[in-house]
């Protein structure tokens, strides 16, 4: 097994070192590149020196265990915020069922809150494609970012649950969308440290805004079990990679899920804030958005999308986004 | 809330909407919009140093300066964004109705040393400021003209987020850099497009021609039909950048690959015509000739001599 472990107090630059030490690995601007026995990959690092550190990991097929391990330290004080996506390698478009690890741990995809007074320990399951992105931010600058909302929340919250001094919640098709484009993007930006802030400054964007959410079910006392989550996101995941086929049907999602049609329907708007069709179409039209900023003509991005007809296609994105595609391209 | 100096307004026959907020992420917003039949507005220098970025949209016609010369700024149209140092005031005016809108960001040293002190490429373009004047422009593209028009529906009293209005900047910010970045660091051999839209089509239509151009199904339509572009456009994009039209683009490919072939010495006349897409053998050696000025027979002669 790997392990690393990570100083608080250090910046996440002196990771790098202590990752390159034992292992066959080149170093090359702010780029650690590993090959051979440890995996594909790459891990990256953006400093902001105005109290914002970015460790971007975007690895697949580690032949073993990889750990990160944040020391606690009070010298810092920090929020880490982690944004994983880990998926099974080349099965992009079908389920896996199999899980290594119980449900809940951190062998899958989630977004954590974590106070860095307590420390951390991160670890990425072997034989994975992963995507992630730790973002360690200092509480003053986190605040500064919240002010519109309750800035005080997350650190009473964060205090009250000491014992494990951790949010997590499951990750969304948004983070999804941001994760992929940034680690195709990040390693020939010119701008790197722009680049880095503005997709930083759109996770939290989202971040708060599931946050919201979360914080009202749990005050309205509405908590799922750990299988009931592991199985939501089961379904999450479905919706998410199917969405070039057309909606599967409640009820091969009930059996995907194994809860009945009602139950699953009720407790994933509670948990997702949408219905499952609403979640898998806003999934499949922000991809069409994203071919329409490539500038691929409407006609395709409607076949692509799964679409047999165009118009249906402009209809649903101007029911969504309140503008067909064609203003979309044409704003004036 | 910074009140600017507006040294005319006409609040009778103009809507004017402004704010100013700082955001979180430490450079301070300005957006002003307006509708009027007459326009002068002046965004007034900053006493700090630091970088000014103003997007600009309006409809109408438009006429920018800078603070202390009278002449008015080149541009190429609606839909700009202007890097400037902040120690300068700029100037809108117009004396037509117009609708105009604009965003300006300004970045104090600060936060500019924080973000990009090391970046070699923002060196750069530093320096590019220093020599033009203290003014460098780039086109907006689509997506940046719909981040404007978002910026531009925030109202303070209707509890939009601040942090949107952070990402859509930050947005408007990269974009700029990038595109200064892009112009500066070469490789884009047509200069007088502009228009990043324009080279991302002629490239696609490049390689589709390279694709392609062998197969006797291919046709000039094909490609309209593929890019969804027309004839004439094509032509004219075709004309600036490679001085010809494109079934000459076309044809010198194929021409060119003949002569290739006819060089291996391994096919006839006739098939290599086939090959290459002519359906008749006569069209091909006209099309050669006009070229090469000798016909693919004397041409493929000349070669075995020499050989």
């Amino acid at each position: 097994m790997s392990y690393v472990s990570l100083e608080n107090s250090e910046p996440f630059l002196k990771c790098f070192e202590v990752i390159a030490e034992d292992k066959s690995c080149i170093v090359s601007d702010s780029v650690l590149y590993f090959g051979g026995k440890t995996g594909k990959g790459f891990i990256t690092v953006a400093g902001i020196p105005s109290g914002i550190e970015v460790l971007a990991v975007n690895v697949s097929m580690l032949t073993d265990d990889l750990t990160f391990s944040f020391l606690p330290s009070q010298s810092a004080s920090s929020y880490i915020l982690s944004f994983d996506e880990i998926g099974t390698p080349g099965k992009e478009n079908e389920l896996s069922l199999t899980y290594p690890g119980l449900p809940g741990e951190r062998f899958h995809s989630s977004v954590t809150i974590t106070d860095a007074d307590y420390g951390k320990l991160v670890t990425y399951p072997k034989e994975r494609v992963i995507r992630s992105l730790i973002v360690r931010v200092q509480k003053s600058s986190l605040d500064g970012l919240i002010q519109d909302f309750d800035g005080g929340t997350i650190r009473s919250i964060l205090q009250s649950t000491s014992t494990t001094s951790s949010l997590s919640w499951p990750i969304t098709f948004k983070y999804r969308l941001l994760i992929n484009d940034f680690m195709s993007e990040i390693l020939q930006h010119p701008f790197r440290e722009l680049f880095t802030i503005r997709n930083i400054s759109v996770l939290v964007e989202y971040l708060l805004q599931q946050f919201f959410v979360m914080d009202k079910l749990v005050k309205e006392g509405d908590y799922l079990s750990a299988q009931d989550m592991f199985n939501l996101t089961k379904v999450e995941q479905h919706l998410c990679a199917n969405y070039r086929t057309e909606f599967p049907g409640i009820e091969k999602l009930s059996r995907i899920s194994a809860m009945s049609p009602t139950s699953l329907k009720t407790k994933f708007k509670k948990y997702y804030g949408e219905t499952l069709f609403s979640y898998y179409q806003k999934n499949k039209l922000e991809h069409a958005r994203k071919l329409l900023d490539n500038k691929v003509p409407v006609k395709v991005v409607a076949t692509e999308i799964g679409y047999s007809n165009p118009s249906h296609f402009t209809l649903a994105f101007k029911k969504e986004y309140g503008f067909s595609p064609w203003h979309y391209l044409n704003p004036h | 809330m910074k009140p600017l100096t507006q040294s005319t307004t006409h609040p009778k026959t103009g809507l004017t909407h402004q704010f100013s907020e700082r955001l979180p992420v430490g450079f301070t917003i300005t957006c002003i919009s307006q509708t009027s039949e007459q326009l002068d507005i002046t965004l007034p220098a900053r006493e700090e140093e630091g970088l000014l970025l103003t997007f600009i949209h309006y409809k109408g016609e438009l006429q920018i300066t800078t603070g202390d010369s009278r002449e008015a700024l080149q541009q190429t149209g609606p839909g700009i964004g202007l890097l400037s140092s902040a120690d300068k005031p700029l100037r809108f005016c117009s004396s037509a109705p117009i609708q105009f809108s604009v965003v300006s960001l300004f970045l104090n040293r600060d936060w500019i040393n924080n973000f990009m002190k090391d970046n070699e490429n923002f060196k750069k373009i530093e320096q590019v400021l220093q020599k033009e004047e203290n003014i460098v422009c780039c086109r907006l593209g689509r997506k940046q003209l719909t981040l404007l028009s978002s910026i531009m529906a925030y109202k303070e009293d209707n509890g939009s987020n601040l942090l949107e209005i952070q990402n859509h900047a930050l947005g408007l910010l990269e974009y700029s850099f990038c595109c200064r970045h892009r112009s500066l660091s070469g490789g884009n051999s047509a200069e007088t497009i502009e228009n990043e839209d324009d080279l991302s089509l002629i490239k696609e239509v490049e390689s589709y021609i390279s694709e392609y151009y062998c197969s006797d199904t291919f046709t000039v339509d094909s490609i309209l039909k593929k890019t969804y572009t027309s004839y004439h456009k094509l032509n004219f994009l075709f004309k600036s950048i490679h001085g010809m039209t494109i079934s000459e683009y076309i044809r010198n490919k194929r021409i060119e690959r003949s002569r290739e072939m006819i060089a291996d010495n391994a096919k006839s006349i006739s098939q290599i015509a086939y090959e290459i897409g002519y359906s008749s053998i006569s069209n091909y050696i006209l099309a050669f000739k006009k070229i090469y000025q000798i016909t693919p027979g004397k041409y493929k002669k000349q070669i075995g001599h020499m050989a």
